[in-house]
């Protein structure tokens, strides 16, 4: 038997009430509101845990495969999937293409999402979206046939969403990597985004203020690209790091695509810039030019050119010119490879570098 | 008529410039809200701390991003953070600013960018969605709102409250368990600027832009304005404006060609 221990808080209030409560067992925390969107990713706390017990038998590995290999062993059919970078950053557009061409389905976090999720949507390839930015390219705009055929699918039922916002999805991921349940969060309140989220809304029992708490958001798999890894999957990552330190901590399965595989001295010689240590990796691809035709930062700009064949075919309704596109630069593609060729190869990204570090225009 | 030196993205981003104290913290999102941070920062606010919810902090201005994440919003930044720690800066109260834009604005503020029609679930039209808006709006002191004005996006009820303005007036936002004394500051569009009522909430025409009438704004709302009984009449964009804003901003028209069609 437990001892009944009765706990008591002396809380002083922001407004300067001083207020006792107890919390004891069998006191619920009371549900004050919440919002009706589903929960898509059932991983719990304890759950991920064990996973991460096995897998870090694998710590010392030599992780080094191709990405057929790496999808082929670590994602699944079926997987609730995030995917590194955000908006025109550091997207991890080879895999999507091998996903594209593999058929591959998932349930998906979707914070900042651009031209990765696109390609994925114009291609019924995701079938649950917890969504904080879906559909826009940002400055060019909404793609006409995408937002058309999602509106479709959402009608037919075919696409089930939750309401997230940036911000509550990555302190989702971030609760995730912290290895606990939930986070409070200040925003979402009294919106309709709320309304269509599934977060809470409850009583704070430390200060008895009304607080907004979010679910933690534990992943199956996620994908990022870098700039530099070792073979044990220690990666360094140039610029903005988005949600990408969260993401990799709280995914059972990582697979890193890097630009560039690198001697382990050079990570020890500066460990401080290791922000993906290798305990977190499944597999490291190396793949140059991995997120082109989006932007890899000191290394080349986004290829506003490419993004605007896109962007044009998909202004087209029917979907037509979009079905030649995808002909064209993905189903026609056996690698990423020739992908890159169809673009311009290394003479465009040697343009893209240039713009990349001021010296060229877009 | 006679054709006008400037485009109404060109006017909204010039007329939005010159509203920004110098030395905040400011968030931009995409567009037009970017462009006008940008060029307040080439001519009133050159101090304006401007961070980007990808994590980039104060980049040195050189050309415009063409999203919220790519490499000029790190350009010799004085930080590379990351999206929590961005958005936690706002929920700390560090933020004065937060520029926004939207495809719907009600009478309160309140801001829609996720979905147009009646039912959620057959949408009309299907839009990206709070992205970080709903953090800006929710928890930043002072929201500015930039957007096109007509009917159809000054509407008496959004279809959906992406972002709370002042929700249904005084008091709500608090009782909704936001943060206290924040909300709507200003709204720009190309026929004036608003701010709102204190004791209402309500918008309120604050400033005609050149050439407009109160009859032209009001006939474009859908929703009862109030008239400041000061309403003040906006300044043309100056030359040193339009010629920093074409030249140095977005030399290559990626926003600024948006509005041509609508001169």
């Amino acid at each position: 038997m437990t001892n009944k221990v009765r706990i008591v808080f002396a809380v002083t209030f922001p407004r300067g009430k001083v207020t006792e409560f107890t919390g004891t067992e069998g006191n619920e925390m009371e549900i004050l509101d919440q919002g009706n969107g589903e929960i898509f990713s059932k991983i719990t706390p304890d759950e991920f845990r064990r996973h991460m017990f096995a897998k870090a038998e694998r710590v010392n590995l030599d992780k080094r495969m191709d990405l057929r290999e790496a999808i082929g062993r670590f994602i699944k059919n079926g997987d609730y999937l995030s995917i590194g970078g955000c908006g025109f950053v550091r997207l991890p557009i080879a895999f999507v293409h091998e996903v594209l061409r593999r058929q591959l389905t998932f349930r998906m976090a979707a914070g900042t999402r651009t031209f990765d999720v696109d390609l994925l949507l114009d291609n019924d390839r995701i079938t649950e979206l917890d969504i904080g930015y879906i559909l826009g390219l940002e400055m060019l705009g909404i793609p006409q046939y995408t937002r058309i055929h999602v509106s479709e699918r959402l009608s037919r039922g075919d696409l089930k969403i939750t309401e997230w916002s940036n911000g509550s999805m990555a302190w989702r991921h971030k609760a995730a990597a912290m290895g606990v349940s939930f986070m409070q969060v200040r925003s979402l309140a009294g919106s309709d985004t709320f309304r269509h989220s599934a977060a809470k809304k409850v009583k704070c029992p430390f200060t008895g203020e009304e607080v907004i708490l979010v679910p933690a958001l534990y992943c199956d798999a996620c994908v990022i690209h870098v700039h530099r890894a070792d073979k044990y999957g220690n990666c360094q990552i140039d610029g903005m790091l988005n949600e990408d330190l969260e993401k990799a901590r709280s995914a059972k399965n990582l697979i890193i695509t890097t630009e560039k595989i690198i001697d382990t001295k050079e990570i020890r010689n500066d460990g401080a810039r290791t922000v993906i240590p290798q305990f977190y990796v499944d597999a490291v691809v190396e793949i140059p030019c991995g997120a082109y035709p989006t932007n890899m930062p000191g290394l080349y700009y986004l290829d506003l050119d490419h993004l605007k064949v896109y962007t044009r075919a998909a202004q087209d309704r029917t979907g037509e010119n979009l079905k030649k596109y995808y002909r064209d630069y993905v189903f026609g593609t056996k690698d990423f490879n020739e992908y890159l060729e169809k673009c311009g190869g290394l003479k465009r990204i040697e343009e893209l570098k240039k713009i990349e570090l001021m010296e060229g225009r877009v | 008529m006679e054709k006008k030196q400037y485009n109404p993205i060109e006017l909204m981003a010039c007329i939005a410039s010159r509203y920004l104290e110098d030395g905040r913290l400011i968030f931009a999102g995409t567009g037009i809200p970017m462009l006008a941070v940008s060029l307040a920062q080439k001519i009133y606010a050159p101090n304006l701390i401007l961070v980007y919810e990808a994590g980039g902090i104060s980049p040195e201005a050189s050309m415009l991003p063409l999203s919220v994440a790519d490499s000029r919003t790190t350009y010799r930044a004085i930080c590379c953070a990351n999206m929590p720690e961005a958005m936690e800066m706002l929920q700390k109260g560090l933020v004065t600013y937060a520029f926004l834009g939207g495809a719907q604005i009600d009478m309160y503020g309140n801001l829609n960018s996720t979905m147009i029609g009646k039912d959620y679930w057959h949408p009309q039209t299907r839009l990206p969605g709070s992205g970080g808006a709903n953090e800006l709006g929710s928890l930043a002191w002072k929201t500015l709102i930039i957007m096109n004005h007509n009917r159809r996006r000054f509407v008496e009820k959004v279809d959906f409250i992406t972002t709370p303005g002042y929700l249904t007036g005084p008091g709500a936002r608090e009782r909704a368990c936001l943060p206290p004394g924040n909300g709507p500051h200003l709204v720009f569009t190309e026929l004036g600027i608003f701010d709102f009522e204190e004791k209402s909430k309500r918008m309120r025409l604050k400033s005609l832009l050149p050439g407009i009438t109160r009859e032209k704004v009001i006939a474009e709302t859908g929703f009862e304005l109030i008239i400041s009984d000061k309403l003040n009449q906006e300044k043309e964009p100056t030359p040193e404006e339009l010629k920093a804003l074409r030249e140095d901003v977005d030399p290559w028209r990626v926003v600024l060609s948006r509005g041509d069609n609508d001169q």
